[in-house]
């Protein structure tokens, strides 16, 4: 049975997964951003692991209380409790490693994380036979399972993140100053431990809310890869947390309904086997894809984007060059302009067809040759090149020989603005320090 | 049936004597080892194997890199499966030694490399750029697993580990990589020692300490791989943590360090597998021995820890005397 995309929004068996595991990445993604500019990131790993003996722990608790099969409808919010105290546990254990035993914070994290998932796993492994109902609802917490979330998980999950977006909303300023300037936060006399253990109890919580649906192994992308793809699109904090919801819920969704797709395609396809895909994986590559798109492609940290700026930026020096080695030498070759230039030859070729479609220069015979438009321009560059060299000269105070590698920088970089105040302080020079004449401004 | 059914804690170790009597003596031929046997071989040569490098990652301030390898293994085994055998070999236990090595190592070392690249070049923030790389790796490993083998219990069986399925096999590979590992720091101790300690120093003598980085994490790997079907790849890291950080506490000297935290390793693993069959024979339980050891470590380490700090907390008022 395979299901369009829409469906999994009304559909009343399919839309609880669906719902509770977008309101799951949603807290996630909103506590992931504080922990990512903490630069915590791997504290969600430890927590999410360290909470899976709790989960096995409200098992059995429940298990002594109402037995194997009748247990089962009471185990979820047992299982939450469990998970919610261990990865508070888990928290304390890690202070007093890095306070009292003075353990580098990498390993201690490491450690917790194992030590805790190895007792859950001796734990579980008891119950394996004992309790066989509810282990198989524990395994599930592994690599989560949204196919058997209810409408009633929907308005738990619903309500937690109601409480957690407040939380966020009601403390929004002292997390903002306690982010960004913690010396500042504490001098203006916010209370720095309470701010502190809410930020643990909100990361608690939503690692707690989240493994149902993503598992524990699998938690701590949830957290940080929404908000490593949302830093990379905003400078501001706000949109930043609006952005990483949104990045969440996508994942969330796009997850959900690939997972419960294959795992039908698979049904259909070997149908001796008995199997289904878990969400939590599916949902992480999502977020991953995500996030790997953002950095190579963010509008302003992107990679490619950088990448494409330091290019644009080469190209145009070396057609600035290109134009005032001809205005000095006057009509050449190219191999003959290569000998002032350092350059690869397929990018001097490429910089001279760029300046030949700009109407710069001309191509007559094997020379190259400045139009009138090329010459104001390199006239341009030559007269900011020998503005800087006589500010630095004269104005500075350095030695006329020492200006020309700095000169042969800021020749691209100065804007009119700046060539305006030059001039203003030089009052229009007419000859630079080595006695060649400026250019004068023109246009 | 198994000479050690029905055994409690001390009459294992009656057992365990006599028949290495009797093997030491030629009366018992090597195939017929006993389950707990193998456990035992299995265990406490990846146990001395991960507190080998456990020790150098804590000193260097790694271990999170550890735990990054250790997600993205699955990966590595996925691939190594698929290339060298059909899968449903995967569980009878066929291992492809070579192959499955060279393909730890490289998944190592694409994970370190991969990290490096996201921290350096994209310029992402390194607790960040490790999350995402062994997240979004093991999440691409679980679902190959899913997609080939069409098994939901292998994805489990990789992270619990099952100590009860080892075969002589393992005590193969795990004995293979204890040379390995051993051979790497025994024969480069010295530029391990100030690789680990001066790095800047190292440097200015020649060294390449980012080179012994990039070896230890392809030991990590290797150890790793040869953990995940006792212990899981989870459970190995408290496997490389907790004995180093046990020796820690008491020595001061890296080959006291080194040789302690092996000690613990394999003592651990040799309690650990008594204790569990002692559990089993008295009470019924059938545990997960890898889960008794993690258990049986970890705690080691508090009680240390906390004899460690009782007496610091007595020695300081002497010091005011």
């Amino acid at each position: 049975m395979t299901s369009s995309f829409w469906a999994y929004f009304y559909d009343p068996v399919l839309r609880a997964p669906m719902l509770g595991s977008m309101l799951m990445c949603v807290s996630a993604s909103l506590v992931g951003v504080l922990v990512f500019l903490r630069k915590q990131s791997l504290i969600g790993e430890t927590l999410s692991h360290a909470s899976y003996p709790g989960v096995v722990v409200g098992v059995i608790v429940i298990g002594l209380m109402f037995g194997d099969l009748t247990g089962s409808q009471y185990s979820g919010p047992a299982m939450l409790c469990g998970a919610f105290l261990f990865a508070l546990l888990g928290v304390r254990i890690l202070r007093f490693l890095e306070k009292k035993l003075k353990v580098y914070p990498d390993a201690a994290l490491c450690f917790v994380l194992s030590f805790f998932f190895g007792f859950g796993i001796l734990l579980s492994s008891e119950i394996q036979i004992s309790l066989s109902n509810l282990y198989r609802q524990v395994q599930t917490y592994f690599y989560g399972q949204a196919a058997t979330l209810t409408d009633l998980h929907i308005s738990l999950y619903g309500f937690l993140v109601l409480l957690i977006g407040s939380l966020l909303y009601l403390f929004r300023k002292e997390f903002k100053t306690w982010l960004f300037d913690p010396k500042f936060a504490k001098v203006s006399g916010i209370n720095i431990p309470l701010l502190e253990t809410i930020f643990l109890l909100l990361v608690t919580a939503s690692i707690v809310i989240g493994i149902r649906s993503v598992g524990v192994v699998l938690m701590s992308a949830m957290l940080i890869a929404p908000a490593a793809a949302a830093r990379q699109c905003t400078h501001r904090l706000r949109r930043m947390f609006f952005l990483a919801a949104t990045f969440g819920m996508i994942s969330a969704a796009l997850g959900t309904y690939l997972a419960n797709e294959i795992s039908w395609w698979l049904i259909n396809k070997y149908p001796g086997t008995r199997m289904t895909l878990p969400t939590g994986p599916m949902i992480v590559l999502m977020s991953s894809l995500i996030c790997i798109g953002a950095l190579l492609f963010a509008p302003d940290r992107g990679l490619l984007i950088r990448f494409f700026r330091v290019i644009h930026f080469k190209s145009t020096c070396l057609q600035e060059n290109l134009l005032k080695t001809l205005w000095r030498f006057g009509p050449s070759s190219l191999p003959s302009l290569k000998e002032h230039l350092l350059v690869s030859t397929p990018f001097l070729y490429w910089v001279a067809f760029r300046l030949k479609r700009k109407g710069w220069v001309v191509k007559k015979g094997l020379n190259y040759e400045l139009t009138d438009q090329g010459g104001v321009y390199a006239r341009q560059i030559i007269r900011l090149h020998r503005l800087w060299e006589l500010y630095l000269s004269d104005y500075v105070g350095i030695g006329p020989k020492r200006v020309h590698a700095s000169a042969e920088e800021m020749e691209h970089i100065l804007t009119p603005e700046l060539e305006r105040e030059l001039t203003e302080i030089l009052s229009d020079p007419i000859f630079d320090p080595h006695h060649q004449p400026i250019p004068p401004k023109e246009g | 049936m198994s000479p050690y059914f029905d055994q409690t804690f001390f009459s294992f170790f009656q057992v365990l004597g006599t028949r290495l009597w009797l093997f030491l003596s030629g009366q018992l031929p090597l195939n017929q080892l006993a389950a707990d046997e193998i456990q035992l071989l299995v265990l406490s040569s990846v146990g001395i194997s991960a507190a080998l490098v456990g020790s150098f990652l804590i000193l260097r301030k790694m271990t999170m890199l550890a735990n990054s390898i250790s997600h993205t293994i699955l990966l590595g085994i996925v691939i190594a499966y698929l290339l060298g055998s059909t899968v449903s070999e995967m569980h009878e236990g066929h291992l492809n030694l070579p192959l499955l090595l060279t393909a730890a190592v490289i998944v190592g070392l694409v994970t370190a490399l991969t990290t490096e690249a996201l921290t350096k070049i994209v310029k992402l923030q390194e607790d960040a750029s490790t999350g995402l790389v062994f997240s979004s790796f093991f999440a691409l490993g679980i679902v190959l697993v899913n997609l080939f083998t069409r098994n939901a219990h292998i994805g489990a069986e990789v992270v619990m580990g099952n100590a009860d399925a080892l075969s002589p096999d393992d005590i193969q590979l795990s004995f293979v990589i204890l040379i390995l590992n051993l051979f790497f720091i025994i024969f480069l101790f010295k530029e391990w020692k100030i690789t680990t300690f001066d790095p800047a120093f190292a440097k200015a003598l020649g060294f390449f300490p980012q080179g012994f980085n990039y070896l230890l994490m392809a030991l990590v790997s290797i150890t790793v791989v040869g953990a995940f079907r006792a212990v899981g790849v989870l459970m190995v890291l408290t496997f490389i943590t907790a004995p180093a950080l046990i020796a820690r506490l008491f020595c001061h000297r890296l080959s006291m360090l080194l040789f302690f935290a092996s000690l613990i390793a394999a003592l651990a693993s040799i309690v650990g597998v008594a204790l569990s069959r002692h559990l089993l024979s008295t009470w019924g339980l059938a545990l997960s021995t890898g889960g008794v050891i993690v258990t049986l470590l970890g705690c080691t380490y508090f009680v240390a820890a906390f004899i460690k700090l009782f007496s610091q907390r007595q020695r300081i008022p002497r010091e005011f005397t």
